[in-house]
């Protein structure tokens, strides 16, 4: 018996495990959360640190862009695309532009297809460098994302030279591009993708290398290969998962044949295959990659139109086409249905975040909270996209 | 669920189970080494950016940055050279140009734009919805006069929406022509 103050309270030792057996905590992660990357809501179940469920709630930022579409021209829809991935609307752009152009069967001038690679690959160098400065703040190191944002500056600037936007472009055009790219802006994308190559090394010291950074990373939110197919997994996510699946390779299309470049995998270096870290490394590998496809494009850039032959208003003929895309984030598709009028009858966009975000209720299990965080930054989602 | 302390293994899939080695003295010295060089070489690297960077950020109300000429900003009609074709109005993606015009009469004085295009229409209403506006630069690029372009004036939000209309035949907006437009 236990005395407080003079009363009898009872035996603690009667009070065992299965008595005071807690319930699970339900707690909300986000919208308004700032790891989640957007407006995602996780519904989580958590017994003290480690989560029992998690159950992503989407919708928060659906803007019916599928449905709008339906009631603007072909033109007018590339402003809407642009606004799917914020971060990577350059290549949202070109993949809608490449269903168009495939449905008319417009000749794309080889100029343009040149200014599309170089302009499609530096987004793909700024989307990276978000998640780089990004996934780091979300694991609690904050200069990172300062050094990866002066950088990604530079490649906004350029944009908004080019196109006259920073972020939203309207720059791929069906038929071509809106502007043409000047010589000094060559030698500029030159210099920037000489000097990035040392950056990124840096960088990757400073964080990849990091044995704090390896420890909150390495062997957590593993997607095996097996699951990644389960889930229709693309982009960086399977090919961190060691599947080498780059549609730029497997079904080229633009001039990316005639490009030479390699596809990075995962291999499980600081802990099992298809972890946090394997993702993150293959998001910095694909960097380097994208400055090899640059180098390319500016040597063998060719003088020329920018602009194909395409009727000013713009009258699709009757048929559907399904084209996909490899955008920084994975695998993007279109599916255009037209009835031969101005404007599409259906336009479905297949989009990689919303087959990731389907996978965090399975990799969730079992894990504490700041490791769930560090595997929603890892599948690098952009909730514009998941939405539309 | 077993105890008061929770375990990974009541929750986690198999495949979620991680086998972890057995730490070893030697490990453990060799783990806090890793650890020690690894956040020295960081450093190092954050000590030389501390030293050697100039700052790139600029003190904006003091220091304004120069937009690119071609910058998507706010749009600028010049009326004189409108010959309300509407070609704007349609292939505006947002629908937020609203255009009113008449038939000109056939007495009054011939009018001619800029670049010699005869101006048939009289133009009633220009307006367009900045707060709707998505800057996609559309409208801009079928202006058959190319009097409706995008200027590189930013920093001009409202305290309510209505203020975001910009009726372009009002004086004080036409009086932008000369302080906003590049020739």
């Amino acid at each position: 018996m236990i005395e407080i103050n003079g009363k009898e309270i009872g035996d603690l030792s009667e009070l065992s495990s299965e008595k005071i057996k807690s319930d699970l905590l339900t707690l909300n992660m986000g919208p308004q959360h700032p790891a989640t990357h957007g407006v995602l809501r996780v519904e989580i179940k958590t017994d003290s640190e480690i989560i029992a469920e998690a159950k992503p709630y989407i919708g928060y930022l659906h803007r019916c862009f599928e449905k709008h579409a339906e009631s603007v021209d072909y033109r007018g829809v590339i402003p809407f695309v642009d606004r799917m991935d914020y971060l990577g609307a350059m290549a949202m752009e070109w993949g809608y532009v490449q269903a168009v152009e495939r449905m008319l069967g417009t000749e794309v001038p080889r100029r343009a297809e040149y200014i599309r690679t170089i302009v499609a690959e530096l987004q793909r160098i700024a989307s990276h460098l978000l998640f780089y400065g990004v996934y780091a703040i979300d694991l609690g190191a904050f200069s990172p994302f300062l050094y990866a944002f002066d950088e990604r500056e530079k490649i906004l600037r350029l944009f908004e030279e080019l196109s006259g936007a920073r972020l939203l472009y309207n720059y791929i055009w069906i038929g071509g591009v809106w502007n043409d790219i000047t010589d000094e802006q060559l030698r500029r994308i030159k210099k920037f993708v000489d000097n990035l190559e040392e950056e990124v090394k840096t960088f990757h010291n400073l964080v990849g290398e990091n044995k704090i950074f390896i420890e909150r990373t390495a062997n957590v939110g593993v997607v095996s290969e097996e699951m990644a197919y389960q889930y229709g997994a693309t982009g960086a996510v399977l090919r961190g998962s060691g599947v080498e699946w780059d549609l730029r390779k497997k079904k080229p299309y633009g001039i990316y044949e005639e490009l030479d470049f390699n596809v990075p995998v995962g291999k499980g270096e600081k802990g099992q295959l298809g972890d946090c870290w394997d993702r993150y490394h293959v998001r910095v590998q694909e960097i380097f990659e994208s400055i090899k496809i640059v180098r390319q494009c500016l040597e063998g850039i060719e003088e020329g139109s920018i602009m194909g032959k395409v009727p000013k208003v713009l009258k699709v003929p009757e048929g559907e086409i399904y084209v996909r895309t490899e955008c920084p984030r994975g695998e993007l598709g279109y599916h255009l249905v037209s009835d031969g009028g101005k404007t599409p009858y259906r336009l479905k966009v297949k989009s990689s975040c919303f087959t990731h975000v389907s996978m965090l209720p399975e990799m969730a299990p079992g894990q504490m909270v700041a490791d769930f965080v560090a595997s929603i930054g890892s599948i690098d989602i952009v909730l514009g996209e998941v939405d539309r | 669920m077993s105890g008061l302390t929770p375990d990974i293994s009541d929750f986690a899939s198999k495949d979620n189970l991680i086998a972890q080695d057995d730490l070893t003295f030697g490990k453990w010295l060799k783990n806090i080494w890793t650890a020690v060089r690894t956040c020295f070489n960081g450093m190092v690297i954050t000590g030389k950016v501390i030293l050697s960077r100039k700052p790139v950020t600029i003190e904006y109300p003091e220091v304004r940055e120069e937009l690119p000429s071609n910058s998507r900003s706010r749009l600028f009609n010049d009326v004189d050279n409108c010959i309300a074709c509407l070609q704007c109005a349609a292939a505006c993606p947002v629908d937020c140009i609203y255009i009113t015009a008449t038939r000109r009469d056939k007495e009054a004085p011939k009018l001619k734009t800029d670049d010699g295009t005869p101006i048939k229409l009289d133009l009633k209403q220009y307006t367009i919805d900045t707060a709707l506006c998505c800057y996609c630069g559309l409208c801009t690029t079928v202006c058959p006069t190319e009097c409706l372009t995008h200027t590189t004036d930013y920093e001009f939000a409202q305290y309510t929406l209505g203020e975001m209309k910009y009726d372009y035949l009002a004086e004080d907006i036409r009086a932008w022509k000369h302080r906003i437009v590049k020739a």
